[in-house]
């Protein structure tokens, strides 16, 4: 996987993705297969924690992140619901970014829009890099 | 209308659930499957992706709310503890509060080795 950035170089405030995104009925299956929920209740809706997923995997193909990096918190906002085949625009930036004894605390936001540009939900991943050599 | 009690969400996590979380969702991180980085990193062995015991934070909002979870919900967690494969984990929300029509829970992931996984809070406009 070819990353567009690296961990180390990122910067408080710096944006680095914005993308067009269509969520299929296809993603929301295999995605609620492989977590066991059951689809019933996501014909039309798409489940809010996939949406987070969306990011986090848009986070993983952008920003090389080094060995050891731990997801440490979540948080989504619902503006309103996204809409399976609906398209959205999705928008990332790094939030935070702080050190404490050697390790790396870092925050990223993301924005999900509609075709109004219209928010349908935020997002906030929290990451921890250790130093290395050391375990949580 | 008084908000709704939410009910359980148990699942066993183990290894190919994790697999497949991990092509699903595009997350290829390593230390989440059977990989010499999984078993070098710092949990010593591959250990369950936390957006899938959120899942089922949000299953458990969904199956009590239904598509209010979907059009107006929002959490804040954060992880305690890695999920080693595997395990089965159960999310529970409890209700803490119901004011002007927005319930706020509680919310809790444990393991079946007695660890939370996770905490944090949920809210939901029900009426």
């Amino acid at each position: 996987m070819t990353h567009t950035l690296q961990f180390t170089d990122l910067q408080k405030g710096q944006a680095f993705a914005r993308l067009p995104l269509t969520i299929t009925n296809d993603d929301v299956e295999a995605y609620l297969e492989s977590t066991g929920e059951s689809s019933a209740a996501w014909q039309e809706l798409v489940p809010p924690i996939y949406l987070d997923a969306v990011a986090i995997a848009t986070l993983l193909s952008t920003v090389a992140i080094p060995k050891g990096v731990m997801h440490t918190g979540q948080e989504h906002e619902t503006v309103r619901a996204a809409r399976i085949g609906e398209p959205l625009t999705l928008e990332m930036r790094v939030s935070g970014l702080s050190e404490r004894r050697g390790a790396i605390i870092a925050a990223f936001e993301a924005e999900l829009t509609d075709a109004a540009d219209t928010i349908v939900s935020t997002m906030k991943i929290s990451v921890m890099a250790l130093p290395d050599g050391v375990t949580a | 209308m008084s908000a709704p009690a939410t009910c359980e969400v148990s699942r066993l996590i183990d290894q190919p659930r994790v697999d497949r979380y991990a092509v699903a969702a595009r997350d290829p991180n390593p230390i989440h499957r059977e990989t010499p980085e999984a078993y070098e990193g710092p949990f010593g062995r591959p250990v369950a992706h936390g957006m899938i015991v959120l899942g089922m934070v949000s299953e458990a909002m969904a199956q009590a709310f239904g598509h209010a979870w979907a059009e107006t919900g929002t959490v804040k967690v954060r992880w305690r503890t890695p999920g080693l494969t595997p395990f089965t984990a159960t999310a529970r929300a409890d209700l803490k509060k119901d004011e002007d029509g927005v319930a706020t829970y509680d919310v809790v992931c444990t393991d079946d080795r007695g660890e939370t996984l996770l905490t944090g809070t949920a809210t939901v406009r029900h009426r």
